[in-house]
């Protein structure tokens, strides 16, 4: 994966914030931001940022890495359920995997996700790590 | 509205080709289609091809007058379509469609994908484009979100990890008998269970087995002797679910009649075993939860699936629609079904995201 600058500043709303949308009409939150519900088509929506607490719901432990991705192996892909409501997808990160449980208290981090050392770029994003509750 | 056929197929073993490029995979699969069906003269109108991934695998754009040009086809209108492992089942709804309207009369459908060339480090980064654009920028892979649907699987119908190997085990008896089928070996508990962890708790033997491949099938208005008749193709699409479910297939159930099942051939988009179980649930073929204990009362991927007869990516569906023809007609050369006059095929892509229904009789 190559990173193009225009890219990371077009992406920064998902990758650098957890901005989202709150549907008006269904309640629905769609993160990344979507101009239109993906649950029921309505365009009421309202942007809002998520405020990256909530509760790992499930993960697992990947061994088997992208280009590019190679370091991070093995990796904790976790899916998590936000205080508002909405699942993402994300990296698990700051934790040992033998200790890591089910329904524990998460919060968004921002760390380095890939290093494009052809063109000497870094892609940040976020991630999540466990906190005490 | 014309009614459409399938009027003759062909396939080539799905293995890895290390001396064949992309277009010598399709001029095989046309050699052995050219042996039952002469293009030539019976006139072929418009030729659409099936594939997902050439433009990162393969370093080709425009592959469809590509194609037709080494056919010795340049002048038929030509196109490729891509929707990520669901390409088969879009083509064959193109070609379907072009024929029930009246703008054609004889489609070639070509499903093709040529996918050993690079590890699988780099071929997981272009499968992963597939994803959302936040998780593809993460890092996630395919293989993590089936991972998670598999943890809530286990979690909802509280079944051990054991369960899911029978998934394997079946599709791996039934390629066993499928001289197309690029794993032609059985397998046991123990050799599933102790096979590498590739995003627990999802192993090796619960992935389909990706590798080369093409396929070609001729949709026709016209109904002869060899003529198998598609009476409805439809489509779905949906986000993800991790209940788990794949809405997607919970709609087209609603659209496709699932009936007779002993006498029905089903062969399912089995890109994961998770997927395989809730497709069968979802369908309603199977009993929520219990999917994977029943399959030895299921004619269900006699081909041995994409587990075991192999995963030919955006080409998928064209194998799919190959196989039942040829299991319909009474000539697969693999394990057969007697007396089904009917065939359910489900075309998805990797997660059942974008799903298609495909419905034929004899």
């Amino acid at each position: 994966m190559k990173i193009a600058p225009p890219q990371v500043w077009r992406n920064k709303k998902f990758m650098y914030k957890l901005i989202a949308s709150k549907c008006r009409k269904c309640g629905n939150i769609d993160f990344p931001y979507s101009p239109y519900c993906t649950k029921c088509g309505n365009s009421d929506v309202e942007k809002t940022e998520l405020s990256g607490k909530g509760k790992l719901v499930t993960f697992t432990v990947s061994y088997q890495s992208r280009e590019g991705f190679e370091k991070s192996l093995p990796s904790i892909i976790g899916l998590i359920r936000l205080d508002e409501g909405a699942e993402i997808i994300a990296p698990i990160v700051d934790t040992e995997i033998d200790k890591l449980k089910e329904n524990a208290r998460v919060e968004a981090t921002l760390r380095r996700v890939y290093t494009d050392s052809y063109n000497g770029l870094i892609q940040y994003g976020i991630k999540f790590r466990v906190v005490e509750e | 509205m014309m009614d459409v056929y399938a009027n003759a197929a062909s396939i080539i073993p799905i293995d890895r080709y290390y001396e064949y490029d992309l277009y010598d995979l399709v001029i095989e699969s046309f050699k052995n289609l050219e042996q039952q069906y002469d293009t030539s003269s019976r006139g072929i109108d418009l030729i659409i091809v099936a594939n997902a991934y050439s433009q990162k695998l393969n370093s080709n754009s425009l592959i469809g007058p590509k194609i037709a040009k080494k056919l010795g086809k340049t002048d038929i209108p030509s196109f490729r379509v891509e929707n990520g492992d669901a390409s088969g089942g879009t083509a064959l709804l193109m070609g379907y469609s072009a024929i029930k309207s009246g703008l054609a009369k004889s489609v070639m459908i070509i499903g093709v994908e040529k996918q050993t060339d690079y590890p699988s480090k780099y071929f997981n980064e272009v499968l992963s484009t597939c994803l959302d654009e936040q998780m593809y920028y993460n890092g996630v892979t395919p293989h993590s979100i089936a991972a998670i649907m598999m943890k809530k699987y286990m979690s909802k119908y509280n079944v051990p990890r054991e369960y899911f190997a029978n998934w394997a085990i079946k599709m791996h008896q039934n390629a066993v008998e499928n001289p197309f089928a690029y794993l032609r070996f059985t397998v046991d508990l123990n050799t599933i269970l102790s096979s590498q962890i590739v995003s627990d708790p999802i192993r090796l033997f619960d992935i389909g087995a990706r590798a080369d491949g093409a396929s070609i099938v001729i949709l026709s208005s016209e109904k002869t002797s060899e003529s198998i008749k598609i009476n409805k193709i439809e489509s779905t699409q949906s986000r993800l679910d991790f209940s788990p479910s794949l809405p997607s297939i919970k709609t087209l159930r609603s659209k496709i009649e699932i009936k007779d099942v002993n006498r029905t051939l089903f062969e399912i988009h089995d890109s994961y075993s998770v997927i395989a179980a809730i497709m069968l649930e979802e369908l309603g073929i199977t009993e929520p939860g219990k999917s994977l204990y029943n399959l030895d009362s299921l004619n269900v991927n006699l081909s041995g699936g994409l587990k075991a007869r192999g995963y030919p990516g955006g080409a998928s569906a064209v194998y799919q629609l190959s196989e039942v023809y040829m299991q319909l007609l009474g000539t697969f050369k693999g394990k057969k079904i007697t007396d089904a006059e009917r065939s359910i095929i489900i075309s998805s892509d990797d997660l059942g995201l974008v799903s298609y229904g495909i419905e034929l009789t004899r």
